[in-house]
């Protein structure tokens, strides 16, 4: 096992190196250039001034092992469009990006696995119609118009919930006020993930449900509810598991539209912005961040896999 | 008796109510919210401080001239007066006495000179908006309340460009920086300014909030704090104004008002800037150098329907660089190119210009068919649609390459790689157009037509020399005609600035918004 775990970070590491070298070379060479030196009405002489003062009159290469030689010794460099150091700006945006994320996946989990449960055990009937209807809806419909319709309605009509940012301005701290921040954009999140969940949960239960072992334990006359708890529900959680390990890339593309909508100062936004502004040191950070997050999560599921299902057990 | 009594009850009535208005005729614990599309920088001259940080630092960074509201000409702000001297080459500027910056130091011409000197004329800088004060030698301090700008030629538009986002800045904070436009204590956090609001707390990605500036000169402000929300989202925008959770939202596309209008609490004010939309046809290439070719290509195009469909009819056709807003100096009488393909077709073939096998004009083996980049950005694409669909009706064929903005600028504006495109310019309410027409301007400036003509720097020098009313309005009346023959842009419109306030907030003067954010102290909200 611990020669397996050793193994998969070293992978990580790599998959990390890689990351880094071809983001680095994708946007340097890209057309265009930081919006602080590009913009519409500076002037070349301008513009060679500011080149020079933030390097980037060297060549490519000689700048990535600069990058990477500081980046090493934890020093990811300066945000050339916002002046701040691309650290303090990760750390301030993924605590946010953090809380929408996790309020979105316990709501989807929480959520997909009950219709899930709810559509596989009423199979082709009247709730699993509905069930279709409702991921249906929540695969389909795009992020950023669910977004605009919830504000229009909630906030604009009803004037119930707050349209944009993470707590009101000025005011003390207040859980139940972060929290009324929170509802819209991390159910509208939550929305666009819910059919995945409530998919894979429902066709594992069904397949479960069929499989012999379910029919054995049905058979030494185990009450109808121990069945469902103790042998389906645990053994169609591996599929569950595996799905949750790819939300989480969805759930940071994800919030890169609903941060947008909903004024959420989050990691997505600061994506987004750094790549129109050809922030080179911001977009470079955003990558690892999130790159190591997924390479993370990927281990991480594994190991899960490993404890849920000892067919899977390592080592 | 009785008629007495009623007389006193009513005196008595009147003093109170004449008490309380006077003393309440506004909410002291008002707060605005704004919106603005990105995280500010708290610092007018630094690289990429654009929309986003402009009108925060109009409120926070006072400048030494403001414009006035009614009718854009320069006057007092930091600066209570000033006078050219008789050959035009400085201008002295006595300042205001008495101005404090927000940590209570005193605001004097040190800090003018500083803001010139170590800031705006350094050209390793490259701070946002120098090229403005190009003619600017240096300043000099005559004493603590008068400062000389000594220029390197006449520069008639200084006091205008001197309340165009020139925010003065503090010596005594950022005099040691090593680079003061990158200072991120001053820029993301705590700026030390002399505006009637001065920053209370800057959170990044979310929201900076203003709070009154106790040290201000002026009359004291009238709000408890400003607040300008980051909502990168137009949209987003538009639902928290109706839900009146912004208070004023600006430079609104025409397609976003629909929910506004009806709102009673909301007013859509139809503002106008100096700004107008152009196609610029490289003069690089021959096939554009006679005049004959831009003013048919000009003809070709239905102005006033690209208006009403792309626009919702909010704009005028435009003349030439300098709207009618400059009431004084602007002149609609210059040749208007209506639409008329036909004069368009002849007055090509008379440049030579005859249709080729596939329908496309063709004179000594060069064809008339242009390789137009075009941004995507607001209605650039759309416009440039528009365009090649009238020219092709007169055989003209346009190219369009629609690709991203930064990728845009990059090839258009630095590399000057295209033939046709279509943009716009926005300028100070000055007559002054140099830095987007003069030959030094070519290739690297301004110009992106590339445009030169003798001729016109001539016209334009006279114009920057010219120190009354009347010689200015003289020298570019001169200058207005001369570009309205030449056309070194294809003038397309002025867009009207739509901007939508809730009504509460008042004393907001209406002309555009960055006048309006230059006199912040008179704004209040009714209780």
């Amino acid at each position: 096992m611990l020669v397996y775990i050793t193994q998969r970070l070293l992978q990580g590491v790599l998959v990390l190196f890689l990351i880094s070298v071809f983001t680095f070379f994708l946007v340097n060479l890209a057309p265009g250039g930081p919006s602080s030196l590009i913009d519409f009405q500076s002037t070349g002489a301008q513009r060679e001034a500011r080149i020079k003062q933030y390097g980037l009159d060297k060549p490519v290469h000689t700048r990535y092992l600069s990058w990477l030689g500081s980046a090493l010794r934890g020093d990811l460099g300066t945000s050339i469009n916002q002046g701040l150091p691309v650290a303090s700006l990760l750390s301030q945006r993924f605590l946010k990006t953090l809380q929408l994320a996790a309020a979105a996946l316990l709501l989807a989990t929480v959520f997909g696995i009950i219709l899930g449960v709810l559509a596989a055990l009423n199979r082709n009937g009247f709730i699993d119609q509905i069930v279709s209807v409702v991921t249906t809806l929540g695969m389909s419909i795009p992020n950023f118009w669910l977004g605009i319709i919830v504000i229009l309605f909630f906030s604009v009509q009803m004037r119930l919930l707050p349209a944009s940012g993470s707590y009101t301005i000025g005011a003390e701290f207040s859980l139940a006020d972060r929290l009324r921040h929170l509802i819209l954009p991390a159910s509208v999140l939550a929305f666009s993930l819910m059919p995945n969940i409530v998919r894979v949960t429902r066709s594992a239960l069904l397949e479960v449900k069929a499989s012999d072992y379910v029919r054995t334990a049905r058979a030494k006359g185990l009450v109808e509810r121990a069945v469902l708890w103790k042998h389906t529900f645990k053994n169609a959680l591996v599929p569950v598991i595996a799905m949750l390990g790819l939300i989480t890339t969805v759930l940071f593309s994800g919030s890169v539209v609903i941060e947008s909508v909903f004024g959420w100062a989050g990691l997505g936004r600061l994506a987004i912005e750094a790549a129109n502004g050809r922030d080179y040191p911001v977009i470079l950070g955003v990558t690892m961040l999130v790159g190591s997050i997924v390479v993370l999560v990927n281990i991480t599921v594994d190991l899960l896999y490993a404890l849920v299902d000892p067919r899977l057990r390592h080592g | 008796m009785k008629k007495l009594g009623t007389l006193v009850l009513l005196f008595i009535a009147s003093v109170m109510l004449g008490a309380g208005v006077s003393a309440q005729d506004y909410d002291e614990s008002a707060v605005l919210n704004f919106a603005t599309n990105a995280d500010p920088t708290l610092n007018p001259w630094t690289p990429g401080a654009v929309i986003e940080s402009n009108l925060i630092n109009t409120i926070l960074f006072e400048q030494l001239t403001r414009y006035n509201p009614e009718d854009l000409s320069p006057v007092p702000g930091l600066a209570v007066s000033w006078e050219a001297a008789e050959d035009a080459m400085s201008w002295n500027f006595s300042l205001r006495d008495g101005v404090l910056w927000s940590d209570g130091e005193a605001f004097d011409a040190e800090d003018v000179a500083f803001t010139f000197n170590d800031v705006i004329l350094v050209d390793e800088l490259g701070a946002q908006s120098a090229t403005q004060f190009s003619q600017v030698e240096t300043v000099e301090i005559v004493d603590p309340l008068t400062v000389r700008f000594v220029l390197n030629s006449p520069f008639s538009a200084l006091p205008y460009y001197l309340a165009a986002f020139s925010g003065m800045l503090p010596e005594h904070v950022l005099g040691d920086a090593e680079n003061p436009l990158t200072e991120a204590s001053f820029n993301k956090q705590n700026p030390v300014s002399t505006g009637p609001y001065k920053v209370a707390e800057f959170v990044p990605g979310s929201f900076v909030r203003l709070e009154p500036n106790e040290t201000y000169w002026g009359e004291a402000p009238k709000l408890a704090g400003i607040v300008f929300k980051i909502i990168p989202d137009a949209n987003t925008q538009v639902a928290q104004l109706l839900a009146g959770q912004l208070d004023l939202v600006n430079r609104l596309s025409p397609a976003l008002l629909a929910g506004v209008e009806s709102n009673p609490e909301l007013e859509v004010l139809r503002q106008s800037q100096n700004l107008y939309f152009w196609v610029a046809l490289n003069q690089e290439d021959e096939r554009f150098t006679d005049p004959r070719v831009r003013q048919a290509l000009l003809m070709a195009i239905d102005r006033q329907a690209m208006i009403d469909s792309i626009l919702e009819g909010y704009g005028t056709v435009a003349t030439g660089p300098i709207a009618p807003l400059l009431g004084a100096i602007y002149t609609a009488d210059v040749p208007d190119y209506s639409f008329d393909p036909e004069g368009a077709k002849a007055l090509l073939a008379e440049a030579g210009w005859t249709p080729g096998a596939d329908g496309v004009l063709e004179k000594d083996g060069a064809r008339l068919e242009i390789g137009m980049p075009t941004g995507q950005f607001g209605d650039l694409v759309p416009a440039t649609l528009l365009v090649q669909q009238y020219w092709e009706d007169i055989g003209v064929k346009a190219n369009v390459d629609v690709i991203e903005w930064n990728a845009y600028i990059q090839q258009v504006v630095v590399s000057r790689d295209y033939e046709g495109t279509l943009a716009w310019w926005s300028q100070p309410p000055t007559p002054d157009v140099t830095p987007y027409y003069s030959c030094e301007a070519r290739s690297s400036g301004n110009n992106i037509p590339n445009y030169c003509s003798e001729d016109l720097d001539a016209i334009m020098a006279n114009g920057q020399r010219a120190l009354t009313p009347e010689d200015q309005a003289a020298a570019y009346g001169e200058m207005q005609t001369y570009l309205a023959e030449e056309l070194p842009y294809l003038y397309l419109w002025y867009p009207d600035i739509l901007s939508v306030k809730n009504t509460r907030l008042q004393g907001f003067p209406d002309i555009n918004a960055s006048t309006a954010f230059q006199f912040s102290e008179q704004w209040y909200v009714t209780p």
